[in-house]
């Protein structure tokens, strides 16, 4: 495989001023992505993966239902799973069955099947402050191995201030539809993740790293402006995983 | 005639556990053969019910000074791991054959360090604050012990964790062959490592699927499941005239329920579709698999849609057998823990048995291994692992 392609995007930012400060468009939560018997339980992280999710869908124009979805997050569904740890303290501590099984790092995983009826194989991954970069790895190699498109789904809720004091704001989430060989249509190619040199831009390299999942900010300006191909960093590392992207042609 | 794999297959060229069923190879194999459980009263910490729990209750060593920000009861059941029957030296020798940034890792957990988390929480209860020396993306996050391993062993490799629910590790090898099989990695060290903690106790007790006594998977009379704890670790290899005496990992088939967070297709539609899937993978026919590792986890829900998914994919099932009774259900560590019991089986000779089964459910239409079986050596064996939102793994393994 030469490259992957990028079909959709979906950026989803709750917090509007930093919205605001994005040089792409991004949206507000948009609750009606998700089926309203699973709306009043659902956690920020969870909206915003549904939201970004629905969106990139949308703009690629596929159906989510026959998608393989890697869904990868830094700390996961870590309010629930910090509400659980708080209770657990308590001699009378109270544990709900559906907190307990909403504080797998899958639950937005597992609800996005379900929510779309899709039985293709979904995954959940984890890689500190190079979750992006393992993310577009793994896509890369489903990709390669199996062919066909997929959705990749990135995503962090805010984290509670005391876990990782100064660390874990704003949240956000971002999905690409990715697709393996020539397809029409493309908005980018995006090459194999590699280690490599080139420079994390210095003005998110500080959100960057009180917040890894914001690490995608220059690979979606690239995406959702049209850049020319170039070496996109995935991580303020240095030497760090980067990918070769952009609008060719 | 042979359909030609759409998957290339994997060297599993070292492979090591740490479980109450032992500190090595040979103790698990030892406890395999005796099929007694090894179950027991939780030791670590209290809880409010009667359970018994598959417990490591040997030492564990201490993380090194440098890397102490990283110290966690899954970090040190992985070091644990490591140090065991010389799966390190094997790790080393992987790095100067291939160069450490060729050598990747991927880690399959459920909980993470959370046990230590749980401890710290009760000091920010005390005093206000977390302790000092609670590092949140060391400690908790999924990919804490991972990094941990990575900078143990200096790689520098692809490195993460998948985080599935109980088919985690078993996804982890899936994601390690399309790693070697895309020319990412030439080796990959992939974990699976949970240990014991109050969420998952006290979570799966919510659901009230906790057994008070040893657990009985697939038995008429089962009352649920046993927690259990484990580090498994496998070292995966591209196929190379160095390794032809070791196992392959075939394929590893992946799929979802697309049915409900916390229970299974009742019909097991997704547990089946995995296992068709593996076989489809890897060009090989149902009539070829000679042994399934279930992942019968002795919740009555799980066994029977397992039990209706062996019976949909499989005209005449092999003999199929599960080990949590003896083990207990390590998690998201299952899949590795249980892939490692395969291996023993398919280089040892073997069938393990079913710990705990007296009176197999009437529903269970295919031969249960009761007691382990010495005189079948299987050589195509599926392992399963399901877990919470419907996530489903299947693994296939050949002998050499």
């Amino acid at each position: 495989m030469e490259c992957m392609n990028l079909l959709g995007v979906g950026v989803c930012a709750p917090d509007a001023e930093f919205r605001a400060s994005l040089p792409f468009p991004a949206f507000a939560i948009n609750r009606e992505t998700i089926p309203p018997l699973l709306r009043r339980r659902s956690s920020q992280a969870m909206q915003m993966a549904f939201s970004a999710a629905s969106a990139a869908c949308e703009q690629a124009q596929r159906s989510p239902s026959s998608l393989p979805a890697i869904f990868a997050s830094v700390a996961g569904e870590i309010n629930t799973t910090d509400q659980i740890c708080n209770e657990l303290v308590k001699t009378d501590g109270v544990m709900s069955p559906s907190a307990f099984h909403n504080s797998v790092q899958n639950t937005a995983a597992g609800y996005w099947s379900i929510a779309q009826q899709c039985t293709q194989p979904a995954t959940a991954l984890a890689a500190g402050s190079d979750t992006l970069a393992m993310a577009l790895l793994e896509a890369w190699c489903q990709l390669a191995c199996q062919g066909g498109e997929l959705l990749l789904v990135c995503y962090d809720e805010a984290w509670p201030g005391y876990l990782a004091p100064g660390c874990g704001n704003p949240a956000f989430a971002y999905a690409l539809l990715l697709a393996a060989g020539k397809v029409d249509g493309r908005l980018m190619q995006i090459s194999r993740p590699q280690v490599g040199e080139s420079t994390f831009p210095a003005a998110w390299t500080d959100s960057v790293n009180s917040m890894p999942i914001l690490a995608a900010i220059p690979l979606l300006e690239a995406a959702l402006t049209g850049r020319g191909p170039q070496a996109i960093a995935l991580s303020p590392h240095m030497p760090g995983w980067q990918v070769h992207a952009g609008a060719y042609e | 005639m042979r359909i030609s794999p759409l998957i290339s297959p994997v060297a599993v060229t070292a492979y090591q556990c740490v479980s109450a069923g032992g500190d090595d190879m040979d103790a698990l194999y030892a406890s395999l053969l005796a099929n007694r459980p090894c179950l027991k009263p939780l030791t670590l910490f209290d809880i409010p019910f009667d359970t018994v729990v598959g417990e490591v209750t040997s030492a564990l060593p201490d993380i090194r000074p440098d890397l102490k920000n990283y110290n966690s009861r899954n970090a040190r059941l992985a070091l644990k791991a490591l140090e065991q029957g010389g799966f390190r030296t094997e790790v080393e020798r992987a790095v100067a054959c291939y160069g450490e940034a060729r050598v990747g890792l991927i880690l399959g957990t459920s909980t993470s360090g959370i046990y230590d988390s749980e401890n710290a929480y009760a000091r920010l209860q005390q005093d206000g604050v977390m302790p000092g020396d609670f590092y949140f993306t060391n400690v908790q996050t999924a990919q804490a012990t991972a990094e941990f391993l990575q900078l143990e062993l200096g790689l520098q490799g692809p490195c993460y964790a998948i985080s599935t629910a109980c088919s985690s590790s078993a996804k982890a090898l899936a994601a390690a062959q399309r790693l070697i099989g895309t020319e990412c990695c030439d080796a990959v060290l992939v974990a699976g490592v949970d240990s014991l903690c109050r969420l998952t106790l006290r979570g799966f007790n919510s659901l009230q699927l906790i057994s008070a006594d040893a657990c009985r998977p697939m038995d008429a009379e089962r009352q649920g499941i046993n927690i259990g704890e484990g580090a498994a670790l496998l070292l995966l290899e591209k196929p190379s005239i160095e390794n032809t005496d070791r196992p392959r990992l075939l394929a590893v088939g992946e799929s979802s329920d697309a049915h409900h967070m916390s229970a299974p297709h009742p019909e097991g539609l997704g547990a089946a579709t995995a296992m068709a899937q593996a076989l489809r993978l890897a060009g090989r026919d149902v009539s070829e698999v000679d042994y399934i590792n279930l992942h019968a986890t002795a919740s009555t829900l799980n066994d029977l849609a397992e039990a209706r998914a062996v019976a949909s994919v499989f005209a005449n099932p092999p003999p199929c057998s599960g080990v949590k009774g003896l083990l207990g259900h390590t998690l998201g560590a299952a899949g590795a823990v249980e892939v490692v019991v395969s291996l023993l089986a398919l280089e040892r000779g073997f069938l393990p048995g079913t710990c705990g089964l007296q009176m197999p459910d009437p529903e269970c239409r295919f031969p249960l291994v009761t007691a382990p079986e010495l005189n079948i050596s299987p050589r195509l064996i599926l392992s399963n692992a399901f877990g919470f939102g419907g996530n489903n793994a299947s693994v296939l393994l050949e002998a050499a």
